[in-house]
Protein backbone atom coordinates (compact mmCIF):
# COMPACT_ATOMS: atom_id res chain seq x y z
CA UNK A 1 0.00 0.00 0.00
CA UNK A 2 3.68 2.16 0.25
CA UNK A 3 3.16 3.25 -3.12
CA UNK A 4 -0.36 4.57 -3.34
CA UNK A 5 0.38 8.32 -2.78
CA UNK A 6 -2.19 10.59 -0.33
CA UNK A 7 -4.98 12.04 -1.53
CA UNK A 8 -4.42 16.00 -1.85
CA UNK A 9 -7.05 17.05 1.05
CA UNK A 10 -9.90 19.09 -0.31
CA UNK A 11 -10.71 22.05 0.38
CA UNK A 12 -14.02 22.74 2.02
CA UNK A 13 -15.93 25.95 0.82
CA UNK A 14 -19.46 24.92 2.25
CA UNK A 15 -20.65 25.80 5.85
CA UNK A 16 -21.67 22.47 6.44
CA UNK A 17 -18.87 19.99 7.40
CA UNK A 18 -20.81 17.08 6.81
CA UNK A 19 -19.95 15.11 3.35
CA UNK A 20 -23.52 12.89 3.48
CA UNK A 21 -26.37 14.28 5.27
CA UNK A 22 -29.93 13.19 5.47
CA UNK A 23 -32.62 15.80 6.07
CA UNK A 24 -35.66 13.84 7.25
CA UNK A 25 -35.39 11.68 4.57
CA UNK A 26 -37.50 8.61 4.52
CA UNK A 27 -38.36 6.25 1.71
CA UNK A 28 -41.95 4.39 1.01
CA UNK A 29 -42.20 1.66 -1.23
CA UNK A 30 -45.48 0.54 -3.09
CA UNK A 31 -45.76 -3.06 -3.03
CA UNK A 32 -49.02 -4.00 -4.81
CA UNK A 33 -50.76 -1.17 -3.88
CA UNK A 34 -50.16 -0.91 0.13
CA UNK A 35 -47.51 1.49 1.34
CA UNK A 36 -44.83 -0.62 3.24
CA UNK A 37 -43.10 1.94 4.97
CA UNK A 38 -38.97 0.96 5.01
CA UNK A 39 -37.52 4.08 6.40
CA UNK A 40 -39.02 6.70 9.04
CA UNK A 41 -38.09 9.94 8.18
CA UNK A 42 -34.63 9.99 9.65
CA UNK A 43 -31.37 12.75 9.93
CA UNK A 44 -28.15 11.96 9.81
CA UNK A 45 -25.08 13.65 9.13
CA UNK A 46 -21.64 12.07 7.93
CA UNK A 47 -18.23 14.16 7.96
CA UNK A 48 -15.52 13.87 5.44
CA UNK A 49 -12.99 11.36 6.35
CA UNK A 50 -15.91 10.43 9.08
CA UNK A 51 -16.17 6.04 9.73
CA UNK A 52 -19.91 5.86 10.42
CA UNK A 53 -21.43 2.12 11.00
CA UNK A 54 -25.00 1.34 10.66
CA UNK A 55 -26.40 -1.29 12.90
CA UNK A 56 -29.61 -2.68 13.75
CA UNK A 57 -31.44 -6.07 12.48
CA UNK A 58 -32.16 -7.21 9.15
CA UNK A 59 -34.40 -5.47 6.77
CA UNK A 60 -34.73 -2.68 9.19
CA UNK A 61 -33.20 0.15 6.28
CA UNK A 62 -30.12 0.40 6.68
CA UNK A 63 -29.49 -0.63 3.30
CA UNK A 64 -32.06 1.70 1.91
CA UNK A 65 -30.37 4.54 3.62
CA UNK A 66 -27.02 3.11 1.58
CA UNK A 67 -29.20 3.30 -1.49
CA UNK A 68 -30.29 6.98 -1.12
CA UNK A 69 -26.96 8.03 -0.79
CA UNK A 70 -26.00 6.05 -3.48
CA UNK A 71 -28.82 8.13 -5.58
CA UNK A 72 -30.07 4.61 -6.73
CA UNK A 73 -33.24 5.61 -4.55
CA UNK A 74 -34.82 9.00 -4.47
CA UNK A 75 -36.03 9.58 -1.08
CA UNK A 76 -40.29 9.45 -0.74
CA UNK A 77 -39.64 12.79 1.93
CA UNK A 78 -37.12 15.20 2.92
CA UNK A 79 -33.54 14.93 1.36
CA UNK A 80 -30.45 13.65 1.12
CA UNK A 81 -27.47 15.87 0.46
CA UNK A 82 -24.22 14.87 -0.74
CA UNK A 83 -21.29 17.68 -0.11
CA UNK A 84 -24.16 19.66 -0.11
CA UNK A 85 -25.78 19.26 -2.90
CA UNK A 86 -29.02 17.10 -3.33
CA UNK A 87 -28.31 13.80 -5.05
CA UNK A 88 -30.71 13.56 -7.92
CA UNK A 89 -29.35 10.84 -9.91
CA UNK A 90 -26.42 7.96 -9.10
CA UNK A 91 -23.47 9.21 -7.24
CA UNK A 92 -20.26 8.96 -8.54
CA UNK A 93 -18.30 10.74 -6.08
CA UNK A 94 -18.84 7.36 -3.55
CA UNK A 95 -17.76 3.62 -4.51
CA UNK A 96 -20.74 1.47 -2.87
CA UNK A 97 -20.43 -2.10 -2.66
CA UNK A 98 -23.84 -4.01 -2.16
CA UNK A 99 -24.21 -7.37 -0.44
CA UNK A 100 -25.15 -8.88 -3.62
CA UNK A 101 -21.67 -8.70 -5.44
CA UNK A 102 -21.99 -7.09 -9.04
CA UNK A 103 -19.42 -8.40 -10.73
CA UNK A 104 -20.21 -9.40 -14.57
CA UNK A 105 -20.02 -12.80 -15.23
CA UNK A 106 -18.05 -13.32 -18.40
CA UNK A 107 -15.03 -11.37 -16.99
CA UNK A 108 -12.69 -12.85 -15.01
CA UNK A 109 -11.69 -11.50 -11.51
CA UNK A 110 -8.42 -9.35 -12.57
CA UNK A 111 -10.73 -7.98 -15.49
CA UNK A 112 -13.60 -7.78 -13.17
CA UNK A 113 -11.46 -5.22 -10.38
CA UNK A 114 -10.28 -3.42 -13.60
CA UNK A 115 -12.84 -1.91 -15.47
CA UNK A 116 -13.54 1.05 -13.47
CA UNK A 117 -10.02 1.72 -14.91
CA UNK A 118 -10.95 0.98 -18.56
CA UNK A 119 -14.19 4.09 -18.10
CA UNK A 120 -13.43 7.13 -20.00
CA UNK A 121 -13.84 8.97 -16.89
CA UNK A 122 -10.20 7.42 -15.21
CA UNK A 123 -9.01 6.47 -18.56
CA UNK A 124 -5.59 4.47 -16.95
CA UNK A 125 -2.94 3.08 -18.99
CA UNK A 126 -2.96 -0.54 -19.76
CA UNK A 127 0.27 -1.02 -17.28
CA UNK A 128 -0.47 1.06 -14.89
CA UNK A 129 -3.85 -0.40 -14.22
CA UNK A 130 -2.27 -3.86 -15.01
CA UNK A 131 -0.12 -3.23 -11.41
CA UNK A 132 -3.18 -1.77 -9.67
CA UNK A 133 -5.03 -4.52 -10.63
CA UNK A 134 -2.28 -6.97 -8.90
CA UNK A 135 -1.80 -5.12 -5.88
CA UNK A 136 -5.43 -5.19 -5.05
CA UNK A 137 -5.64 -9.12 -5.65
CA UNK A 138 -3.13 -9.70 -3.38
CA UNK A 139 -4.84 -7.47 -0.78
CA UNK A 140 -8.04 -8.91 -0.65
CA UNK A 141 -5.66 -11.97 -0.81
CA UNK A 142 -7.09 -13.16 -4.65
CA UNK A 143 -3.69 -13.83 -6.19
CA UNK A 144 -3.67 -16.92 -8.20
CA UNK A 145 -7.52 -16.29 -8.93
CA UNK A 146 -6.39 -13.55 -11.43
CA UNK A 147 -8.18 -15.97 -14.96
CA UNK A 148 -10.96 -17.38 -12.77
CA UNK A 149 -14.35 -16.29 -13.84
CA UNK A 150 -16.64 -14.95 -11.08
CA UNK A 151 -19.05 -18.65 -10.95
CA UNK A 152 -15.95 -20.24 -10.12
CA UNK A 153 -15.08 -18.35 -6.85
CA UNK A 154 -16.28 -18.54 -3.85
CA UNK A 155 -19.28 -16.48 -2.20
CA UNK A 156 -16.39 -15.05 0.21
CA UNK A 157 -13.68 -14.67 -2.88
CA UNK A 158 -16.56 -12.99 -4.88
CA UNK A 159 -17.18 -10.66 -1.96
CA UNK A 160 -13.24 -9.80 -1.83
CA UNK A 161 -12.76 -9.39 -5.90
CA UNK A 162 -15.96 -6.96 -5.71
CA UNK A 163 -14.27 -5.05 -2.45
CA UNK A 164 -11.27 -4.97 -4.71
CA UNK A 165 -13.14 -3.45 -7.66
CA UNK A 166 -14.48 -0.60 -5.27
CA UNK A 167 -11.12 0.13 -3.58
CA UNK A 168 -9.26 0.22 -6.54
CA UNK A 169 -10.50 3.52 -8.09
CA UNK A 170 -9.96 5.10 -4.74
CA UNK A 171 -13.70 7.05 -4.22
CA UNK A 172 -13.53 9.19 -1.66
CA UNK A 173 -16.96 8.23 -0.27
CA UNK A 174 -17.28 4.04 0.17
CA UNK A 175 -20.51 3.06 1.25
CA UNK A 176 -20.73 -0.23 1.89
CA UNK A 177 -23.12 -2.70 2.76
CA UNK A 178 -22.29 -6.11 4.63
CA UNK A 179 -19.10 -6.46 3.03
CA UNK A 180 -17.55 -9.12 5.30
CA UNK A 181 -20.14 -11.62 6.27
CA UNK A 182 -19.37 -13.96 3.76
CA UNK A 183 -15.94 -14.19 5.17
CA UNK A 184 -14.51 -16.42 7.68
CA UNK A 185 -13.26 -14.75 10.76
CA UNK A 186 -9.09 -14.88 10.63
CA UNK A 187 -9.98 -13.33 6.69
CA UNK A 188 -12.39 -10.75 8.03
CA UNK A 189 -9.64 -9.67 10.82
CA UNK A 190 -7.27 -9.36 8.13
CA UNK A 191 -9.65 -7.02 5.95
CA UNK A 192 -10.43 -5.11 8.87
CA UNK A 193 -7.10 -4.05 9.10
CA UNK A 194 -6.39 -3.56 5.42
CA UNK A 195 -9.93 -1.47 5.07
CA UNK A 196 -8.72 0.96 8.27
CA UNK A 197 -5.82 1.18 6.84
CA UNK A 198 -6.64 1.99 3.35
CA UNK A 199 -9.51 4.70 4.23
CA UNK A 200 -7.03 6.40 6.81
CA UNK A 201 -4.30 6.40 3.88
CA UNK A 202 -6.80 7.82 1.43
CA UNK A 203 -8.89 10.17 3.71
CA UNK A 204 -11.80 9.05 3.09
CA UNK A 205 -15.32 9.47 4.01
CA UNK A 206 -17.71 5.64 5.13
CA UNK A 207 -20.97 4.71 5.48
CA UNK A 208 -20.70 0.86 6.61
CA UNK A 209 -23.82 -1.27 7.60
CA UNK A 210 -22.94 -4.22 9.48
CA UNK A 211 -24.55 -6.87 11.89
CA UNK A 212 -21.64 -7.53 13.29
CA UNK A 213 -21.13 -5.24 16.65
CA UNK A 214 -17.51 -6.02 16.75
CA UNK A 215 -16.58 -5.02 13.44
CA UNK A 216 -18.68 -1.35 14.22
CA UNK A 217 -16.64 -0.87 16.95
CA UNK A 218 -13.33 -2.02 15.65
CA UNK A 219 -13.31 0.52 12.71
CA UNK A 220 -16.04 3.00 12.97
CA UNK A 221 -16.23 6.34 14.72
CA UNK A 222 -19.72 6.51 15.08
CA UNK A 223 -22.52 3.71 15.08
CA UNK A 224 -25.67 4.77 14.44
CA UNK A 225 -28.50 2.21 16.30
CA UNK A 226 -31.09 1.49 13.49
CA UNK A 227 -34.41 -0.10 14.91
CA UNK A 228 -36.84 -2.80 13.20
CA UNK A 229 -38.79 -1.94 10.24
CA UNK A 230 -40.21 0.89 9.66
CA UNK A 231 -36.27 1.81 10.38
CA UNK A 232 -35.71 5.00 12.46
CA UNK A 233 -32.53 5.90 14.31
CA UNK A 234 -32.72 4.79 17.66
CA UNK A 235 -28.86 6.31 19.32
CA UNK A 236 -26.05 7.43 17.87
CA UNK A 237 -22.41 6.39 19.77
CA UNK A 238 -19.10 7.79 19.69
CA UNK A 239 -16.12 5.11 19.80
CA UNK A 240 -14.12 6.46 22.06
CA UNK A 241 -10.64 4.02 21.32
CA UNK A 242 -7.51 5.77 19.68
CA UNK A 243 -6.50 5.53 16.36
CA UNK A 244 -5.09 3.53 14.49
CA UNK A 245 -6.65 0.63 16.12
CA UNK A 246 -5.20 -2.79 16.31
CA UNK A 247 -7.90 -5.01 14.99
CA UNK A 248 -6.40 -8.11 15.95
CA UNK A 249 -6.17 -7.49 19.88
CA UNK A 250 -8.96 -4.82 20.66
CA UNK A 251 -11.72 -6.62 20.93
CA UNK A 252 -9.57 -8.04 23.87
CA UNK A 253 -9.59 -4.64 25.18
CA UNK A 254 -11.79 -3.50 28.21
CA UNK A 255 -13.27 -0.42 26.61
CA UNK A 256 -13.86 -2.58 23.88
CA UNK A 257 -15.87 -5.00 25.94
CA UNK A 258 -17.73 -1.36 27.41
CA UNK A 259 -18.35 -0.51 24.42
CA UNK A 260 -20.30 -3.67 23.07
CA UNK A 261 -22.02 -4.18 26.19
CA UNK A 262 -23.52 -0.77 25.81
CA UNK A 263 -24.40 -1.35 22.50
CA UNK A 264 -25.67 -4.63 22.97
CA UNK A 265 -28.39 -3.37 25.67
CA UNK A 266 -29.38 -1.26 23.12
CA UNK A 267 -29.78 -3.64 20.05
CA UNK A 268 -30.78 -6.87 21.96
CA UNK A 269 -34.54 -6.03 21.94
CA UNK A 270 -34.34 -5.37 18.36
CA UNK A 271 -31.89 -7.87 16.97
CA UNK A 272 -33.95 -10.62 18.80
CA UNK A 273 -37.20 -9.00 17.24
CA UNK A 274 -35.34 -9.12 13.51
CA UNK A 275 -34.27 -12.64 13.74
CA UNK A 276 -37.84 -14.20 14.52
CA UNK A 277 -39.08 -12.35 11.45
CA UNK B 1 -2.18 -41.97 -20.46
CA UNK B 2 -6.19 -43.01 -20.60
CA UNK B 3 -7.98 -44.38 -17.34
CA UNK B 4 -9.58 -47.30 -18.02
CA UNK B 5 -12.92 -45.63 -18.07
CA UNK B 6 -11.52 -43.01 -20.86
CA UNK B 7 -10.89 -46.31 -22.35
CA UNK B 8 -13.67 -47.70 -22.33
CA UNK B 9 -15.48 -44.37 -23.48
CA UNK B 10 -13.59 -44.29 -26.43
CA UNK B 11 -14.32 -47.46 -27.29
CA UNK B 12 -18.16 -47.08 -27.08
CA UNK B 13 -17.57 -43.60 -29.36
CA UNK B 14 -15.66 -45.85 -32.01
CA UNK B 15 -18.15 -48.69 -31.91
CA UNK B 16 -20.71 -45.83 -32.49
CA UNK B 17 -18.82 -44.55 -35.68
CA UNK B 18 -18.33 -47.68 -36.74
CA UNK B 19 -22.36 -48.52 -37.00
CA UNK B 20 -22.52 -45.05 -38.11
CA UNK B 21 -20.22 -45.72 -41.16
CA UNK B 22 -22.09 -48.95 -41.20
CA UNK B 23 -25.25 -47.63 -41.47
CA UNK B 24 -24.26 -44.77 -44.16
CA UNK B 25 -22.84 -47.48 -46.34
CA UNK B 26 -25.94 -49.85 -46.05
CA UNK B 27 -28.16 -46.95 -46.78
CA UNK B 28 -26.65 -45.63 -50.21
CA UNK B 29 -26.27 -48.76 -51.46
CA UNK B 30 -30.06 -49.72 -50.61
CA UNK B 31 -30.88 -46.76 -52.60
CA UNK B 32 -28.08 -47.74 -55.81
CA UNK B 33 -30.12 -50.90 -55.89
CA UNK B 34 -33.40 -49.22 -55.93
CA UNK B 35 -32.60 -46.93 -58.59
CA UNK B 36 -31.00 -49.61 -60.61
CA UNK B 37 -34.12 -52.05 -60.07
CA UNK B 38 -36.46 -49.63 -61.59
CA UNK B 39 -37.06 -46.26 -59.23
CA UNK B 40 -34.56 -44.72 -60.61
CA UNK B 41 -37.49 -41.92 -61.63
CA UNK B 42 -37.66 -41.10 -58.54
CA UNK B 43 -34.63 -41.65 -56.74
CA UNK B 44 -31.92 -41.63 -59.35
CA UNK B 45 -29.23 -43.51 -57.93
CA UNK B 46 -26.40 -42.34 -55.78
CA UNK B 47 -23.71 -43.23 -58.40
CA UNK B 48 -24.92 -40.95 -60.91
CA UNK B 49 -25.57 -38.25 -58.64
CA UNK B 50 -21.61 -38.80 -57.77
CA UNK B 51 -21.12 -38.24 -61.44
CA UNK B 52 -22.92 -35.39 -61.74
CA UNK B 53 -21.84 -33.87 -58.45
CA UNK B 54 -17.94 -34.10 -60.02
CA UNK B 55 -18.87 -32.28 -63.41
CA UNK B 56 -19.95 -29.53 -61.95
CA UNK B 57 -17.41 -29.07 -59.44
CA UNK B 58 -15.48 -29.21 -62.59
CA UNK B 59 -16.67 -25.47 -63.37
CA UNK B 60 -20.38 -24.92 -63.74
CA UNK B 61 -21.21 -25.24 -59.91
CA UNK B 62 -19.25 -22.31 -59.35
CA UNK B 63 -21.48 -19.23 -60.27
CA UNK B 64 -24.27 -20.94 -58.82
CA UNK B 65 -22.49 -21.62 -55.51
CA UNK B 66 -20.78 -18.05 -55.32
CA UNK B 67 -24.41 -16.52 -55.84
CA UNK B 68 -26.22 -18.62 -52.83
CA UNK B 69 -23.38 -18.37 -50.69
CA UNK B 70 -23.09 -14.64 -51.24
CA UNK B 71 -26.76 -13.68 -50.66
CA UNK B 72 -26.77 -15.85 -47.68
CA UNK B 73 -23.46 -14.63 -46.17
CA UNK B 74 -24.08 -11.08 -46.81
CA UNK B 75 -27.98 -11.03 -46.27
CA UNK B 76 -27.43 -13.06 -42.86
CA UNK B 77 -24.74 -10.66 -41.91
CA UNK B 78 -26.45 -7.26 -42.24
CA UNK B 79 -29.56 -8.69 -40.49
CA UNK B 80 -27.98 -10.04 -37.71
CA UNK B 81 -26.05 -6.95 -36.66
CA UNK B 82 -29.06 -4.60 -37.68
CA UNK B 83 -31.50 -7.30 -35.34
CA UNK B 84 -28.86 -7.99 -32.46
CA UNK B 85 -28.75 -3.57 -32.11
CA UNK B 86 -31.76 -3.19 -32.49
CA UNK B 87 -33.18 -5.81 -29.86
CA UNK B 88 -29.93 -4.57 -27.42
CA UNK B 89 -31.35 -0.84 -27.80
CA UNK B 90 -35.50 -1.52 -27.91
CA UNK B 91 -34.65 -3.98 -24.77
CA UNK B 92 -33.26 -1.03 -22.98
CA UNK B 93 -35.49 1.39 -23.16
CA UNK B 94 -39.23 0.26 -23.09
CA UNK B 95 -41.00 3.31 -23.91
CA UNK B 96 -39.18 3.08 -27.22
CA UNK B 97 -40.56 -0.71 -27.52
CA UNK B 98 -43.64 -0.02 -26.50
CA UNK B 99 -44.46 2.46 -29.31
CA UNK B 100 -42.79 0.24 -31.40
CA UNK B 101 -44.14 -3.17 -30.41
CA UNK B 102 -47.31 -3.36 -32.85
CA UNK B 103 -45.54 -2.40 -36.30
CA UNK B 104 -42.72 -5.20 -35.25
CA UNK B 105 -45.24 -7.84 -34.36
CA UNK B 106 -47.44 -6.49 -37.13
CA UNK B 107 -44.48 -7.22 -39.82
CA UNK B 108 -43.02 -10.42 -37.94
CA UNK B 109 -46.93 -11.58 -38.65
CA UNK B 110 -46.23 -11.59 -42.37
CA UNK B 111 -45.03 -14.94 -43.31
CA UNK B 112 -41.24 -13.62 -44.59
CA UNK B 113 -40.81 -15.65 -47.79
CA UNK B 114 -44.39 -14.62 -48.58
CA UNK B 115 -42.49 -11.15 -49.44
CA UNK B 116 -39.93 -12.71 -51.72
CA UNK B 117 -41.83 -11.73 -54.85
CA UNK B 118 -42.35 -8.36 -53.87
CA UNK B 119 -38.56 -7.74 -53.54
CA UNK B 120 -37.85 -9.70 -56.91
CA UNK B 121 -40.14 -6.97 -58.28
CA UNK B 122 -38.63 -4.18 -56.49
CA UNK B 123 -35.07 -5.48 -56.67
CA UNK B 124 -34.65 -7.36 -60.01
CA UNK B 125 -33.33 -11.07 -60.30
CA UNK B 126 -29.67 -10.15 -59.17
CA UNK B 127 -28.16 -10.85 -55.62
CA UNK B 128 -30.01 -8.29 -54.09
CA UNK B 129 -33.79 -9.35 -53.87
CA UNK B 130 -32.41 -12.74 -51.88
CA UNK B 131 -30.00 -10.71 -49.70
CA UNK B 132 -33.10 -8.11 -48.89
CA UNK B 133 -35.23 -11.08 -48.28
CA UNK B 134 -32.64 -13.19 -45.72
CA UNK B 135 -31.56 -10.10 -44.17
CA UNK B 136 -35.11 -9.55 -42.88
CA UNK B 137 -35.86 -13.06 -41.99
CA UNK B 138 -32.61 -13.03 -40.36
CA UNK B 139 -32.81 -9.06 -38.52
CA UNK B 140 -36.36 -10.24 -36.83
CA UNK B 141 -34.95 -13.75 -35.68
CA UNK B 142 -31.80 -11.96 -34.09
CA UNK B 143 -34.03 -8.87 -32.94
CA UNK B 144 -36.55 -10.97 -30.40
CA UNK B 145 -33.92 -12.73 -29.33
CA UNK B 146 -31.43 -10.08 -28.46
CA UNK B 147 -34.53 -8.13 -27.01
CA UNK B 148 -35.52 -11.04 -24.58
CA UNK B 149 -31.55 -10.79 -23.39
CA UNK B 150 -31.54 -6.90 -22.99
CA UNK B 151 -34.57 -7.01 -20.94
CA UNK B 152 -32.51 -9.35 -18.40
CA UNK B 153 -29.83 -7.43 -18.06
CA UNK B 154 -29.48 -7.25 -14.32
CA UNK B 155 -29.92 -3.20 -13.26
CA UNK B 156 -28.24 -3.73 -9.98
CA UNK B 157 -25.71 -4.26 -12.60
CA UNK B 158 -26.65 -1.37 -14.63
CA UNK B 159 -26.07 0.53 -11.30
CA UNK B 160 -22.87 -0.53 -10.17
CA UNK B 161 -21.45 0.25 -14.05
CA UNK B 162 -23.21 3.94 -13.40
CA UNK B 163 -21.96 4.84 -9.81
CA UNK B 164 -18.60 3.68 -11.49
CA UNK B 165 -18.97 6.51 -13.79
CA UNK B 166 -19.93 5.02 -16.58
CA UNK B 167 -21.44 6.91 -19.61
CA UNK B 168 -24.41 5.35 -21.57
CA UNK B 169 -22.03 4.34 -24.47
CA UNK B 170 -19.92 2.25 -22.03
CA UNK B 171 -22.69 0.36 -20.23
CA UNK B 172 -23.59 -0.62 -23.15
CA UNK B 173 -20.25 -1.64 -24.57
CA UNK B 174 -18.82 -2.69 -21.62
CA UNK B 175 -22.49 -4.51 -20.01
CA UNK B 176 -25.88 -4.89 -22.31
CA UNK B 177 -23.48 -6.26 -25.36
CA UNK B 178 -21.57 -8.95 -23.56
CA UNK B 179 -24.19 -9.68 -21.54
CA UNK B 180 -26.68 -9.98 -24.57
CA UNK B 181 -24.18 -12.40 -26.23
CA UNK B 182 -25.94 -15.37 -25.36
CA UNK B 183 -29.14 -14.67 -26.50
CA UNK B 184 -27.30 -13.13 -29.93
CA UNK B 185 -25.24 -16.53 -29.82
CA UNK B 186 -29.10 -18.37 -29.21
CA UNK B 187 -30.49 -15.86 -32.42
CA UNK B 188 -27.66 -16.90 -34.63
CA UNK B 189 -28.29 -20.72 -34.55
CA UNK B 190 -31.77 -20.51 -34.64
CA UNK B 191 -31.71 -17.98 -37.74
CA UNK B 192 -29.15 -19.73 -39.97
CA UNK B 193 -31.78 -22.63 -41.32
CA UNK B 194 -34.33 -19.92 -41.89
CA UNK B 195 -31.78 -17.69 -43.69
CA UNK B 196 -31.08 -20.87 -45.57
CA UNK B 197 -34.62 -21.47 -46.45
CA UNK B 198 -35.19 -17.77 -47.65
CA UNK B 199 -32.18 -17.57 -49.84
CA UNK B 200 -33.12 -20.81 -51.52
CA UNK B 201 -36.89 -19.85 -51.85
CA UNK B 202 -36.25 -16.57 -53.45
CA UNK B 203 -33.71 -18.16 -56.23
CA UNK B 204 -36.57 -20.49 -56.64
CA UNK B 205 -38.84 -17.61 -57.78
CA UNK B 206 -36.62 -16.19 -60.02
CA UNK B 207 -32.75 -15.82 -60.20
CA UNK B 208 -30.27 -15.12 -63.06
CA UNK B 209 -27.98 -17.67 -60.82
CA UNK B 210 -27.98 -20.05 -57.47
CA UNK B 211 -28.38 -23.39 -56.15
CA UNK B 212 -32.08 -22.70 -56.53
CA UNK B 213 -32.05 -22.20 -60.12
CA UNK B 214 -30.06 -24.99 -60.32
CA UNK B 215 -32.88 -26.92 -58.35
CA UNK B 216 -36.22 -25.42 -60.42
CA UNK B 217 -34.05 -26.25 -63.76
CA UNK B 218 -33.74 -29.34 -62.88
CA UNK B 219 -37.32 -29.88 -61.64
CA UNK B 220 -38.38 -28.15 -65.53
CA UNK B 221 -36.49 -31.56 -66.83
CA UNK B 222 -37.46 -34.46 -64.45
CA UNK B 223 -33.98 -34.64 -63.45
CA UNK B 224 -33.88 -36.03 -60.49
CA UNK B 225 -30.08 -36.82 -60.35
CA UNK B 226 -29.49 -32.94 -60.58
CA UNK B 227 -31.74 -32.70 -57.71
CA UNK B 228 -30.66 -34.87 -55.79
CA UNK B 229 -26.89 -33.02 -55.99
CA UNK B 230 -28.41 -30.49 -55.22
CA UNK B 231 -30.09 -31.00 -52.36
CA UNK B 232 -26.89 -32.89 -51.61
CA UNK B 233 -24.89 -29.61 -51.70
CA UNK B 234 -27.82 -27.61 -49.77
CA UNK B 235 -27.48 -30.27 -46.92
CA UNK B 236 -23.71 -29.84 -46.91
CA UNK B 237 -23.97 -26.13 -46.53
CA UNK B 238 -26.35 -26.22 -44.13
CA UNK B 239 -24.18 -28.43 -41.82
CA UNK B 240 -21.30 -26.31 -42.13
CA UNK B 241 -23.34 -23.57 -41.50
CA UNK B 242 -24.45 -24.80 -37.90
CA UNK B 243 -21.30 -26.69 -37.00
CA UNK B 244 -19.74 -22.80 -37.75
CA UNK B 245 -22.16 -21.25 -35.53
CA UNK B 246 -21.54 -23.73 -32.98
CA UNK B 247 -17.85 -22.99 -33.02
CA UNK B 248 -18.65 -19.49 -32.63
CA UNK B 249 -20.69 -20.23 -29.65
CA UNK B 250 -18.39 -22.10 -27.98
CA UNK B 251 -15.92 -19.22 -28.14
CA UNK B 252 -18.03 -16.38 -27.23
CA UNK B 253 -19.50 -18.24 -24.41
CA UNK B 254 -15.87 -19.75 -22.57
CA UNK B 255 -16.85 -18.23 -19.84
CA UNK B 256 -20.66 -20.16 -19.38
CA UNK B 257 -18.82 -23.59 -19.94
CA UNK B 258 -16.40 -22.06 -16.52
CA UNK B 259 -19.88 -21.81 -14.54
CA UNK B 260 -20.91 -25.23 -15.00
Amino acid sequence: MDQIAPAPSQSRKRDDPAKIRLVGAGKTFQVRGTELEALKPVDLGVGGEEFVALVGPSGCGKSTILNLVAGLLAPSAGQVLYDGEPVTGPNRRVGYLTQKDTLLPWRSTADNIRISLELKCRATPRAEATDRVAQMMELVGLRGFEHHYPAELSGGMRKRAALARTLIYEPETLLMDEPFGALDAQLKLLMLDQLQRLTRHRRMTVLFVTHDLGEAITLADRIVVVSARPGRIRAVHEVRLPRPRDVFTIRFSEDFARQHERLWDELKDDIIKGTDV
Amino acid sequence: MSTPSQQAQSGARDSVVGWQVALGVALLIGWEIAGRAGAARWVSEPSKIAVKLWIWLGGPLYVHLAATVTELVTGFAIGASLGALAGMMLGRSPVAAAVLRPVIVGLYSVPLVALAPLFIMFFGLGYLPKIVLVGIVTFFLLFFNTFSGAQRIDEDLVHSMEIMGAGRWEIFRKLVAPGCAVWIAGGIKTALPYALVATVTGELLATRAGLGLLLSQAAEQFDMTSIYAVLLLLMVIGLLLSEAANRIEQRVLRWRQAAE
